[in-house]
């Protein structure tokens, strides 16, 4: 497997705060990995530091060199960000949206809406739009990118159940087109669908990075998020108690 | 797309025929006779009407920038404070040397640098609170303002008063000089349009879509500023272009920079050619300050098109 990025000795500080230090990693092409850890640990911040948005120290490497030595512009053609949903005061459509991802190659634009579901909203202003739909129109726009690097943070927040499984199956399909996929999930089931890899990060300045199989267990998730987590058949559930 | 570009390509021509024909007299430019009329409309009111359209442009286009720039819907050219400093060095400049027929427009523009530089020093802030700054420098050279309006002797005061609600009618730029500007200002930003619509997703989108955001942010601010100092010396304090004008034409054309600005470019100038001449017909022979023309022409228009669109 190709090696797109390397993170040696990691640390990653806001507001004078370390929120994780010491990760080391790699990440291959045709890879998954899945970030999870409680709110406020870092897991946002991390894939920020990894897209060049913000300082961090160590080393990032992105194909061998260090990531500093890139400017934006080569930056952005290695590696596609999906965090907030952007701000709809300024009236972009849909349309005008992706086309600022696509940039130049403005073809497939129709397509992709198609299968991200959004189509016929393709003319609508994103003010108009709900959540879920903007957060559709955020994937779509990330699958114009077409960069072997993708840094999601929380591809499925805002997303119906429909659309949540569309949305793994379109990480899964990217994944076998070679893409290194690097996501923040919150969803147990979700994370273990997908994930080849995790990084743990436990919001006291530590960060664990493994292979799944190794990682997911109930006793290191319940420790990790601070709540009961418990084995469901072959699945990790958190625990809500007795269902009615 | 292409007949709303043709219906303000016609409105501009047909206001700035109206605004030879109208003043304190009504002259047909098609059949001017004599040469007092014909003095009138080509060394009076067509270079007028050249400033006026320059200097609205101006305007609108460095609200379509400060608007981008702070990322809020209600950024005008005047937020950062740059007006009221040039306010402030015009009225200086009226106090120091009364008799003087440029000294205002001379103040205004050392004022509007000044002002410049202060906000320059918050351009490495986030849009808000650059905002935040802008608006507390605002209100400082407000009480300046004030305090040397206060001590203004009284016969200065009329003059100071008209020039601070905008008068096309003693601007000591050179009309062709102004429209070098407005073309000037126009191509820059069309060149850095791409990276300003990238900056309506917000400035970590626009990052990682490959934008150098922070230089971006202090080219826009450096550029937005000195077309709102060049405005400003020129003509005075004029509200309400440069809040409205972008807003209505991204309803007409769209939100992408490549058609907002080229139509703000157009519109802001539009709009001051109408209130202009408004300006110079409605009291004749007296004039009204156009900054209050802008409004009245401008706000019904604005509210309609925002009803309908709705």
């Amino acid at each position: 497997m190709d090696r797109l990025m390397n993170l040696s000795d990691l640390t990653v500080e806001r507001g004078g705060h370390t929120l994780l230090s010491g990760l080391s990693c790699q990440f291959n092409a045709g890879e998954v990995v899945v970030v999870l850890g409680p709110n406020g640990a870092g897991k946002s911040s991390l894939l920020l530091a990894m897209a060049g948005l913000i300082p961090a120290t160590g080393t990032i490497e992105l194909a061998g060199q260090p990531l500093a030595s890139y400017g934006r512009d080569e930056l952005s053609r290695s590696i596609a960000w999906q965090g907030d949903l952007p701000p709809t005061e300024f009236g972009l459509t849909v349309s005008q949206r992706l086309k600022l991802a696509a940039g130049e190659d403005a073809k497939t634009i129709g397509s992709t809406a198609a299968t991200m579901d959004i189509a016929p909203l393709l003319q609508r202003p994103l003010g108009e739009l709900s959540s879920g739909e903007r957060q559709r129109t955020e994937l779509a726009a990330l699958m114009l990118r077409n960069t072997p690097i993708w840094l999601l943070d929380e591809p499925t927040a805002h997303l119906d159940l429909k659309h949540q499984i569309h949305c793994i199956n379109m990480l899964k399909a990217q994944r076998e087109r070679g893409r290194a996929i690097i996501t923040v999930l919150h969803d147990l089931q979700q994370a273990m669908a997908i994930a080849d890899h995790l990084i743990l990060i436990d919001g006291k300045g530590g960060a664990e990075y493994g292979e799944a199989k190794r990682l997911f267990a109930s006793e290191r998730l319940t420790k990790l998020f601070d709540a009961p987590v418990i084995t469901q058949g072959a699945v990790l559930v958190p625990d809500y108690g007795e269902m009615k | 797309m292409m007949l709303r570009w043709l219906a303000l390509f016609i409105a501009v021509a047909g206001c700035l025929l109206l605004g030879m024909a109208t003043g304190e007299q009504w002259i047909n430019p098609f059949s001017a006779s004599d040469t007092l009329e014909k003095t009138i409309l080509w060394n009076l009111r067509f270079p007028r009407l050249l400033t006026a359209f320059a200097v609205g442009g101006l305007l609108a286009l460095a609200g379509a920038w400060f608007q981008v720039l702070l990322g809020n819907p209600l950024a005008e050219p005047y937020v950062l404070g740059v007006a009221g400093s040039a306010s402030a060095g015009a009225v200086t400049g009226l106090m120091f040397m009364p008799e003087s027929a440029w000294v205002m427009s001379a103040g205004a523009f050392v004022g509007a640098w000044i002002g410049i530089v202060a906000v320059m020093f918050f351009s490495h802030l986030g849009p808000n609170r650059m905002l935040l700054a802008g608006v507390v420098l605002a209100a400082f050279w407000s009480a300046v303002l004030a305090l040397l309006l206060a001590l203004l002797p009284e016969q200065g005061l009329f003059r100071a008063f008209s020039w601070m609600m905008g008068d096309l009618s003693h601007s000591d730029l050179p009309a062709p000089l102004l429209l070098l500007a407005w073309l000037i200002a126009l191509t820059c930003g069309l060149l850095l349009s791409k990276s300003l619509d990238k900056l309506l997703l917000g400035e970590r989108h626009a990052e990682a879509l490959g934008v150098d955001v922070k230089r971006l942010r202090q080219r826009l601010l450096l550029l937005a500023s000195a077309v709102t100092a060049l405005a400003v010396t020129a003509a005075g304090t004029i509200g309400f272009v440069g809040l409205v004008i972008p807003h209505l034409m991204r309803l007409l054309f769209g939100s992408l920079h490549r058609a907002v600005l080229p139509a703000s470019a157009i519109g802001g100038g539009l709009l001051l050619v109408l209130a202009d001449s408004a300006a110079r017909t409605v009291i004749a022979p007296a004039e009204l300050p156009v900054g209050i023309l802008t409004a009245i022409i401008g706000v019904p228009v604005f509210l309609l098109l925002l009803l309908r669109r709705n």
